[in-house]
């Protein structure tokens, strides 16, 4: 058994090596597709975060009564985290409402009108962010039904129309991503092929000469996990050369968006490497099964 | 050479659970019995009729007949590299119909074979071609090198063994090929027009190489066109046409006599 992994080990090598015009075609077009599909990976990542980060945007306001009790308002705020749809409950007083006004004010450079006031013209409120925005009419309808809640803010058709959007732009990439991972499963299967049927005549006489399937197949696929394997480090090695650029590039994007440098990297070396590696056995694996079903 | 007598009692496991073969052989006196095969190509062609031979150890066998008559359909019967549609190839024994998918590489290393167009590796020399055979069926690497050695000994490519089959002549292309059939020891050496792309004068080296192999123990059976060689020898000659075996005797001639 040993003595077979390294004789086909051995094998995939020489193969490799002795037909060395095909196996670098083979590779080259191996990092083109990995990096075609690391492209599209990125892109389809960053517009999932984006869209995540558009719909916690989401939230509903209720605004309460001035004269609703401090037990009321603790009543209400249980209540309502408890709630399955309610990702968080937070309390903002009438001074926090007016401090938060205030700060952002200031921060336009603009006047703080507020201040020829005699009192505090804000009323307090509970800021509820939702598990999720397709259910925001729920809870906003149990919200209008609280006594000590003066009003809440309809956005229901607001909601709906951003949901339809991300949705769709969701659903689209997820059909472009599935797409370029089809093209690229053909074609580099398709490559491999053709290093395989580039040596149909040797498989022939390894027939004639009565080898066993698997002194067939096995050197096969394993020439096939070294044309990966190579693939995927060429293209990561490209990648990697790229990153500084790109994070530099993409610095502000990823500071918005809960989304770091570091977990997609390592994501994507997932990727290429299973993707390398997976594709290049299979390709060989189907490849020379051909030959051998007769 | 005749089938074995039909009282045979004693039925194998295998005999009981999947029914005793149509043919008993008495395996060690054949290499190679056709019986009644029939070969039907999914196209409708029928490229052998009802064909019955029986092959013994040791002969030496001329296999003639036009294009087309069905020469190529039956080596690849005896290879299995086809499936005969109806009768029993045995090979050493062996029904071919009845191997598993497993068992059919075993079986081909009973088998040398030897083609007009050699189909050595041009990337590989003539010491790795011959050893080829042996790597590729997981023999070990210490038997590899006397078997390889005392084979290409024996079809005199000793000196020429580190060299590349471009850079042989045709005559030492097809012995390596020779010597690549000969080195699991075969039972049976098939060979396919070995002379077919050689001049008169190295068609007969490689007609004395087959020979001195032939008188070694080896059963040769090969198919030609070359019809000096199988007039001048007188061996037993088996010519089939449209399918059929029309003629079958021992020291005939490539031609029929009357």
């Amino acid at each position: 058994m040993i003595s077979f992994v390294a004789f086909s080990l051995k094998r995939a090598w020489q193969g490799f090596w002795r037909n060395a015009l095909m196996s670098l075609a083979a590779t080259a077009t191996m990092v083109l597709m990995l990096l075609l599909l690391s492209g599209f990976w990125i892109i389809h990542t960053g517009l999932l975060a984006a869209l995540n980060f558009t719909e916690s945007k989401v939230n509903i306001e209720a605004k309460l009564f001035d004269n609703a009790a401090d037990f009321q308002v603790q009543d209400l705020t249980v209540r309502v985290a408890a709630m399955p749809e309610v990702a968080g409950v937070e309390y903002i007083s009438r001074d926090e409402a007016l401090k938060r006004f205030r700060a952002n004010r200031a921060a336009q450079h603009q006047d703080d009108l507020t201040q020829f006031l005699d009192s505090n013209p804000f009323h307090a409120s509970i800021e509820i962010s939702l598990r999720d925005p397709a259910q925001y009419g729920v809870v906003q309808q149990r919200l209008t039904q609280e006594p000590i809640v003066s009003g809440v803010e309809n956005i229901q058709s607001l909601v709906t129309r951003v949901l339809t959007v991300t949705n769709f732009l969701r659903t689209a990439g997820a059909v472009i991503l599935f797409v370029i991972g089809i093209i690229v499963l053909f074609i580099i299967v398709n490559t491999i092929r053709l290093a395989v049927v580039a040596r149909a005549e040797e498989i022939e006489i390894m027939r004639l000469v009565g080898a066993s399937d698997a002194f067939i197949r096995w050197p096969f696929v394993f020439e096939g996990a070294l044309v990966g394997l190579l693939g995927a480090l060429i293209a990561l090695g490209v990648l990697g050369a790229a990153s500084d650029a790109l994070s530099r590039f993409m610095f502000d994007f990823f500071r918005v968006l809960p989304l770091t440098f570091g977990s997609l990297a390592r994501d994507l070396a997932v990727i290429v490497f299973g993707a390398g590696v997976g594709l290049g056995i299979l390709g060989s694996w189907v490849s020379v099964r051909t030959y051998l079903i007769r | 050479m005749t089938l074995a007598p039909p009282e045979s009692p004693v039925l194998t496991l295998r005999e009981r659970l999947f029914g005793a073969p149509r043919v008993r052989v008495a395996a060690e006196r054949a290499v190679l019995i056709l019986h009644d095969v029939t070969k039907t190509y999914p196209n409708g062609k029928e490229a052998l009729r009802d064909v019955d031979l029986v092959i013994p150890e040791g002969d030496f066998v001329f296999l003639v007949g036009p294009s087309g008559a069905g020469k190529s359909t039956l080596l690849k019967l005896l290879i299995r590299d086809e499936l005969a549609t109806r009768g029993d190839v045995i090979l050493d024994g062996q029904d071919l119909a009845r191997l598993s998918r497993r068992q059919v590489p075993k079986v081909r290393r009973k088998i040398g074979i030897v083609f007009q167009d050699f189909k050595l590796l041009p990337t590989k020399s003539v010491w790795e071609n011959v050893a080829f055979a042996l790597e590729v069926t997981g023999t070990p690497r210490r038997r590899i090198r006397p078997a390889v050695d005392r084979v290409l000994a024996l079809v005199g490519l000793t000196a020429q063994a580190p060299q590349f089959p471009a850079q042989l002549s045709g005559g030492e292309q097809q012995r390596t090929a020779i010597a690549r059939a000969l080195v699991h020891d075969p039972r049976l050496i098939i060979a396919d027009e070995p002379t077919g792309n050689l001049d008169p004068l190295i068609s007969w080296e490689i007609l004395q190489l087959l020979l001195r192999i032939n008188e070694l123990g080896v059963t040769v059976l090969m198919a030609t066109h070359n019809a000096d060689v199988v007039t001048a020898l007188r061996k037993r000659v088996v010519a089939l046409e449209e399918g059929r075996i029309i003629r079958d005797e021992v020291g005939g001639t490539y031609h029929r006599m009357d």
